[in-house]
């Protein structure tokens, strides 16, 4: 039984190496505008492992190749970040201003910290308005009738046309690129909500009410945990187009943190800094999508009873 | 609200009946809708702003523009396209990863590290390879679109009941038979889910890929026209999206509807 669990995780760890290799095979035969390799070789240690490789296999490496790695690593410049905490602290700064100053020493924890600004302002709206619509539509069964088709049809129109609009009424400082995150996030919060207020059957209410429930507790003990397991299913997915946005925001609006990095090494033809980039937005991602599905999973336990 | 008033003896009131009757009431709701659109643009903002009443005059003008239906059929024919090329390379690569645990475990976690990837962020990489092109939008929508595919296609699969398979392989299936005439029809429901999904996505990646990359298009129609300050007309372009999405969405509902009535909120949200 453990053998077999073994051998399984093996198999992905394999196919894991397998493509990390391929992508640093298939980096090498490009020139550097149009693929970079994982590790490549411009800096000190990926260059003497490269050089070594090269060795056994009897050839030399002239040109650099830079890496995905190496440039993530200069991106995030521990020494830089490092040199700024020391400094700060020496100043007899609190750890907190230390903090941010280390963080503003590295290009890449600056972007980071820009992007996710960005991200959670537009989401905080966006889970807000959607939640609070949303349940209101459950709890008035007229104004779910009312809406209902607006919200679907608006659910299935690509946000992303509204860009353009968007750069040409309020421009593109940091509260239009929120409206744009918030866009794209809202419609499937509120439509996950909203299919939760429908499936709400009226004799829940009834009942409620039969049993002389106050509004209060009406909202607390019927509808929020009712609606909540839909909305969660509207949460993953509004945080997937939230990125979306974010990214779309930050590189069709004027160019800032991730987008900026990603726009900066596309114009530089630096195809290891778009990689990079590329990496870290993976990254967040896959971190963000993980924080909701435990959520998910920790707190709304009764979501799978429901369905 | 939803209260109705005493009946008089000319019947219930007009707002008992208008909240009774939801055809009154959605069409209430979208004169408010509008309305509020329509006067807060008139008070508050720059008069080139879109606003309903410019977007209907605009229509006609827009509508017997060959350059909107051009840059329509651009766009849309590039998503179909796309979408077809998904849907082929989605089902063979789901029904594999949903049949064969070992091609799963090799798969999976590319297929989900691609899917989580935003796909905006590869845009750069795509126009690096495919220039300032109409490739580069094609690569963006199969992106988009391949890996939802994919994983509600091996989620289906997964989710076949072991009596079909037991059945078929009692009366000698052979393994074509069992991949796709037996795996891919019991998980059309999923495929259908995840069709939804790539469509959004695919239209989504293509606006976006046309603005990014000034590509001919829909997205570059609405972008040329939003900043020659002429938003009632882009307006119009981006009815033309929402037309497709919509009706593109209502056609796989109703696919659902019809053939698969059993079917719920199945396959990957």
């Amino acid at each position: 039984m453990n053998l077999g669990a073994g051998h399984k995780t093996g198999q992905v760890l394999l196919s894991l190496l397998a493509g990390l290799l391929i992508w640093e095979i298939a980096g090498w035969q490009f020139n550097t505008a149009f693929f970079a390799p994982l590790l490549g070789s411009d800096t000190g240690f990926s260059n003497s492992i490269a050089q070594w490789i090269a060795g056994i296999a009897g050839k030399t490496i002239s040109e650099p190749h830079p890496g995905t790695l190496p440039k993530l690593w200069s991106l995030l410049d521990p020494a830089a970040i490092g040199a700024a905490w020391t400094s700060a602290r020496a100043e007899g700064g609190s750890i907190l201003t230390a903090l941010s100053a280390a963080a503003n020493a590295s290009d890449l924890l600056r972007a980071l910290a820009s992007s996710l600004a960005l991200f959670l302002t537009g989401l905080a709206f966006a889970l807000t308005a959607g939640l609070a619509l949303g349940m209101g539509m459950a709890r008035l069964p007229w104004l779910r009738v009312a809406l209902e088709d607006y919200i679907l049809g608006l659910y299935a129109t690509p946000m992303a046309a509204l860009i353009p609009f968007i750069l040409a009424i309020f421009g593109f400082e940091f509260w239009p690129k929120v409206l744009v995150v918030f866009l794209f996030a809202l419609f499937p919060v509120l439509y996950n909500t909203l299919e939760g207020a429908r499936s709400l059957k009226p004799e829940y209410l009834e009942v409620a009410r039969a049993f002389r429930t106050g509004e209060r507790r009406l909202w607390t003990d019927v509808i929020i945990p009712y609606t909540l397991p839909y909305a969660m299913t509207g949460l993953r997915q509004g945080v997937a187009r939230a990125l979306v946005g974010m990214v779309a925001a930050e590189i069709l609006l004027n160019p800032t943190g991730i987008g900026d990095l990603l726009i900066g090494s596309e114009r530089a033809f630096d195809m290891a800094g778009v990689l990079a980039s590329i990496l870290v937005v993976t990254l967040l991602g896959t971190v963000l999508m993980a924080l909701v599905r435990l959520i998910e999973t920790r707190f709304i336990t009764w979501g799978a009873a429901l369905r | 609200m939803s209260t109705a008033t005493a009946p008089t003896a000319a019947g219930p009131s007009l707002g008992a009946r208008i909240a009774a009757s939801p055809f009154w009431l959605k069409l209430l709701a979208g004169l408010v809708l509008f309305g509020l659109w329509e006067f807060s643009v008139r008070l508050f903002a720059a008069p080139f702003v879109v606003r309903p009443s410019g977007t209907i005059a605009a229509l006609p003008a827009a509508l017997s523009d060959p350059a909107l239906w051009a840059a329509s059929w651009s766009t849309l024919s590039s998503v179909f396209v796309g979408l077809a090329a998904s849907l082929v390379f989605g089902v063979v690569i789901g029904v594999a990863m949903g049949r064969s645990p070992a091609m799963n475990r090799v798969s999976e976690i590319w297929v989900n590290s691609f899917y989580t990837m935003p796909m905006v962020a590869v845009l750069p990489v795509l126009t690096m390879w495919f220039g300032y092109s109409e490739g580069a939008r094609f690569a963006i929508i199969v992106f988009a679109a391949l890996f939802s595919i994919i994983l509600n296609v091996a989620d289906g699969v997964r989710n076949v009941p072991r009596e079909y398979l037991e059945v078929a392989r009692s009366f000698r299936a052979g393994p074509r038979d069992i991949w796709f005439g037996i795996s891919l029809f019991a998980s059309l429901p999923y495929l259908i889910a995840g069709i939804r999904l790539a469509i959004g996505r695919a239209l989504v990646g293509a606006v976006l890929a046309e603005i990014y990359a000034s590509i001919p298009g829909v997205g570059f129609y609405i972008l040329s026209n939003a900043r020659a300050l002429e938003q009632n007309t882009a307006m119009c372009a981006v009815l033309i999206l929402a037309a497709f999405g919509i009706g593109m969405d209502a056609i796989m509902r109703w696919i659902l509807r019809t053939w698969f009535p059993w079917y719920r909120r199945e396959g990957r949200q």
